[in-house]
């Protein structure tokens, strides 16, 4: 029956588990000293010892016999003697661990330690393995058949320990750094240490790993090694029913290479299937950054004036506790700050004549479309209007800028000629010419007194200004400029730079 | 030329300006994602300054967010709620479980999904003091699902929760989950409270709402005189009506002297018009912007609204200070909704209607509502209609 195999472990379920466990624990205790028999007695006392919560007889008894039904101990008759009426007639035994429940025992413990680990990074384990495959590497001609095998035993063994552990790290940092079963104290205490911790594992797994693939690639004669491994072991394989020669060899030898490809790919990636080494650095880096965003995380928590979680759980309460919605909303409003202000519309230019004294109830009232009052929307309702064409306007209006555009480009070329003149010489200038020529004027006029030179903002004119005697006019359509007078060069850079 | 374009670009610097205070009035807080954004980043420095020192407000802005931290001036107005769908108001229990999530939020890390965080919220929702007050979360009906939904849309609209897959509705329907990314820069600016509500003893709401919004001032004469004036420019920039009888005497003093210049920078930095009557000030906002309810507004709601304003105005002009059944209003809603029968929205009932433009007047502070009585207020005056004068060309 498979069932009771394994029911040796129905006792960690059962409602009493905690005594059951006790009771082993005893008996495991009493079989590291080869006591190999014990009576009810001897384990009430025992259990009495060990500091957990107290128990009765009756108890005990009833135990014992629920652990032998499951088959976890053995019961034998107690052939001993007595020295009471009452001890004759009572069904007494002596007990034993059962083989299957010493197996159980034996399983949970594994299971407790596994459970239990935290896990490291063996940087140590990285020079192990380093150090043995040199040694392999290093042997040339005859090989030694047991220190080939040894050596190859090891480099596994480390690396299935390297592997195992990095693993459990890993997921317990991965913990950490969500903040689960974590208290921030002790996270902050911790840290420093931490990250201290995988900078070296990282920096170690960078040159290790890399000399270790080097050697790992290196290794010409890995099979004949292996070959050798396997050998020696198949000699130790207990003979069998179905065995022939050889047959033992080559399985002991097709689970060499196995374990040899697990190591090369442990250390020696390709470009689609990265190592595990290298895997493993990456994710040991990411750590840390990972590690510091937590921190400030934490950090962020910490500065606010009180803690933000009680203060919503606070609020939580008070809008459980308004009297009405109302209240409610005026909470929302003070609290959280969120809500849009609020204010009348305007259709039409406000009157001004209106004093602010007039009361609301004598004030002209707000101008509100007709139409809105009537049918409360402002556009008629029905077909949209006909889009109007206004081609013919676009045309007209590009023609009048580019127009315009030929105009100052004439009244440029016609003042930059690149000639010192005095603005008395200056001729009779048209509206467009005077426009451009005024602003010329001003800008290099807002950086004097004295001699300038400047560039207007598009970078296209130089301006030069020298301060002269005597007074300069100048005539336009639009009257007459007087001021004293100047020495004026403007020269076209952009004509000039072509030109 | 030069001279004229400067003029224009300083004109239009202002104008982006006024745009930028209006739309933080209206969302005082804004994410990357909203359009005028980048329009108060542009003129963050000027807007700090002037919101600081026209109302005390102060503003953050950074990358991620943009926040006035808006208090009001006053705590009597119940009108405005948090809401996700328009018209539909947060009730008691969604506010509760809204604080809820963001108390876990405040531990969560980058991302959630809605059913961790109720999980989570189950686990704080054993509070005695809601539990007290009669509010029970288990999360296992539909209906609270709902709720929790709801919740998380607004954390959405708000830019706190930034969905990333998954769909509320499934969860609703208990069939899925959605997935959200926190923003915790969002997160850390949602409180305005001056003082942390977890630090306040009082028991009564309006103490609790004094307590958390209370600004500290020193107490001289200047910071006197700086917290009437920051009272009253929040009222007047947060609220559509000022009735100048609401003031304490020392606010009224203060109005009297300094009612001119103060008006002029409000006017000058919104854009709003100022309405200044005997009985109190307005400011009117023509690009309405800044306000989440209008009057006048289009549409069968607003329609029926500047109707009953009409209605009720001419009740305040005949008979000042007399109060209006809500009976009375709801008949003459009835009449009005005969008449108008063939544009209002078909399944809009009168007394539907009428709840919704009483509750409309009553938030734009055109009305008080006492019970079963309302009472019009000055300002309605404004919204009565004598027969319409035609002006302009004559048989044109």
């Amino acid at each position: 029956m498979s069932h009771s195999r394994t029911q040796v472990f129905a006792h960690l379920s059962a409602p009493n588990a905690s005594l059951y466990r006790r009771i082993m624990a005893v008996f495991l205790a009493n079989k590291r000293r080869f006591v190999v028999h014990l009576r009810p007695e001897d384990i009430a006392e025992e259990l009495h010892a060990d500091g957990g919560e107290a128990v009765t007889q009756a108890q005990v008894d009833e135990a014992l016999k629920k652990l032998d039904e499951w088959d976890n101990l053995r019961a034998d008759p107690d052939t001993g003697r007595v020295t009471t009426v009452e001890d004759f007639y009572r069904a007494r035994f002596l007990y034993q661990l059962s083989r299957e429940g010493e197996a159980a025992e034996r399983a949970l413990e594994l299971f407790d330690r596994e459970l239990g680990r935290r896990g490291e990074l063996q940087a140590v384990a990285l020079e192990d393995i380093r150090v043995r495959l040199h040694a392999l590497t290093g042997m040339d001609g005859e090989q030694d058949p047991a220190v080939v095998h040894n050596l190859l035993l090891e480099i596994m063994s480390r690396l299935d320990s390297l592997a195992a552990n990095a693993s459990a790290f890993m997921g317990g940092l991965q913990r950490t750094i969500d903040l689960q079963d974590v208290e921030e104290e002790a996270f902050l205490a911790y840290k420093d240490r931490l990250i201290a911790y995988l900078e070296r594992f990282v920096s170690e797994l960078v040159v290790k790993a890399f000399d270790i693939a080097d050697m790992i690639r290196r290794l010409t004669h890995v099979d004949d090694l292996l070959r050798l491994a396997a050998e020696r072991e198949a000699a130790d394989v207990a003979p069998g029913e179905e065995d022939r020669p050889g047959e033992a060899a080559a399985a002991k030898l097709a689970e060499w290479r196995d374990r040899w490809s697990g190591l090369r790919s442990w250390f020696v990636g390709d470009r689609t299937h990265p190592c595990q080494a290298e895997l493993l650095r990456m994710r040991t880096r990411q750590a840390i950054p990972d590690l510091l965003a937590t921190i400030s995380v934490l950090q962020e928590r910490r500065s606010g004036r009180s803690d933000r979680s009680a203060d919503f759980r606070t609020l939580a309460r008070w809008f459980a506790q308004s009297p009405t919605e109302a209240d409610a909303h005026r909470l929302w409003r003070a609290a959280f700050g969120l809500t849009s202000a609020r204010h009348l519309t305007v259709e039409a230019e406000e009157d001004d004549s209106v004093t602010s004294t007039t009361s609301w109830l004598d004030a002209p009232q707000a101008e509100i479309s007709v139409r809105l009052r009537a049918t409360g929307h402002y556009a008629k309702r029905g077909a949209p209007r006909k889009v109007v064409d206004r081609s013919a306007e676009r045309e007209e209006l590009a023609a009048f800028v580019a127009a315009e555009r030929e105009q100052t480009e004439l009244a440029r070329k016609r003042l930059a000629t690149g000639r010192p003149t005095p603005l008395s010489a200056f001729p009779e200038l048209d509206p467009v010419e005077f426009r451009l020529f005024l602003r010329l004027l001003g800008e290099a006029l807002a950086l004097g007194p004295g001699e300038v030179t400047t560039r207007t903002a598009d970078g296209a004119l130089e301006i030069r200004l020298r301060p002269r005697d005597g007074w300069a006019e100048i005539r336009t359509e639009e009257g007459v400029l007087r001021g004293p007078d100047h020495e004026l060069t403007i020269i076209d850079r952009v004509a000039g730079a072509h030109g | 030329m030069a001279e004229e374009f400067r003029d224009v670009l300083d004109a239009d610097r202002e104008e982006g300006r006024r745009r930028a205070v209006r739309a933080l009035l209206r969302h005082p807080l804004l994410t990357p994602t909203h359009p005028d954004f980048r329009l108060v980043r542009t003129h963050q420095g000027w807007l700090a300054d002037w919101f600081a020192r026209e109302t005390g407000w102060t503003l953050h802005a950074d990358t991620a967010v943009a926040r006035l931290r808006k208090i009001p001036a006053r705590h009597g107005d119940g009108t405005r709620s948090a809401q996700v769908k328009k018209n539909v108001p947060f009730s008691r229990r969604r506010y509760a479980l809204a604080c809820l999530a963001l108390a876990v939020l405040e531990r969560a890390d980058g991302q959630v999904t809605l059913g961790w965080l109720a999980e989570r919220m189950l686990a704080i929702a054993g509070d005695p003091g809601l539990v007290e007050a009669g509010m029970v979360f288990t999360l296992g009906t539909r209906e609270e699902r709902a709720d929790l939904a709801t919740v998380a849309a607004l954390l959405i609209n708000e830019g706190v929760l930034g969905k990333v897959a998954g769909d509320e509705a499934a969860f609703v329907s208990g069939s899925g989950d959605a997935l959200y990314d926190v923003n915790r820069k969002v997160l850390a600016v949602l409180l305005v409270t001056r003082r942390g509500p977890s630090t306040v003893q009082a028991g009564e709401l309006h103490e609790r709402l004094v307590a958390i919004t209370e600004d500290v001032l020193p107490d001289t004469d200047d910071g006197r005189n700086r917290l009437i004036r920051h009272t009253l420019t929040r009222r007047l920039l947060d609220d559509p009506v000022l009735y100048y009888r609401e003031l304490t005497e020392a606010e009224r003093a203060y109005l009297e002297r300094q009612r001119g210049p103060l008006l002029k920078r409000l006017v000058e930095g919104t854009g709003f018009v100022a309405e200044v009557r005997a009985e109190g000030i307005a400011l009117l906002d023509p690009t309405r912007e800044a306000t989440d309810l209008g009057m006048p507004e289009e549409g069968t709601d607003g329609h029926a609204t500047l109707l009953l304003a009409d209605f009720l105005a001419q009740h305040l002009r005949m008979y000042p200070d007399v109060p209006v059944e809500v009976a009375a209003a709801r008949a003459e809603m009835e009449r009005l909704a005969v008449r108008h029968r063939g544009l209002w929205r078909k399944n809009a009932s009168a007394a539907e209607l009428t709840v919704g433009a009483i509750h409309r007047l009553d938030a734009l502070g055109l009305i008080h509502v006492r019970g079963e009585s309302l009472i019009p207020l000055p300002a309605l005056a404004r919204f009565g209609f004598g027969e319409p004068t035609i002006t302009g060309k004559k048989g044109a």
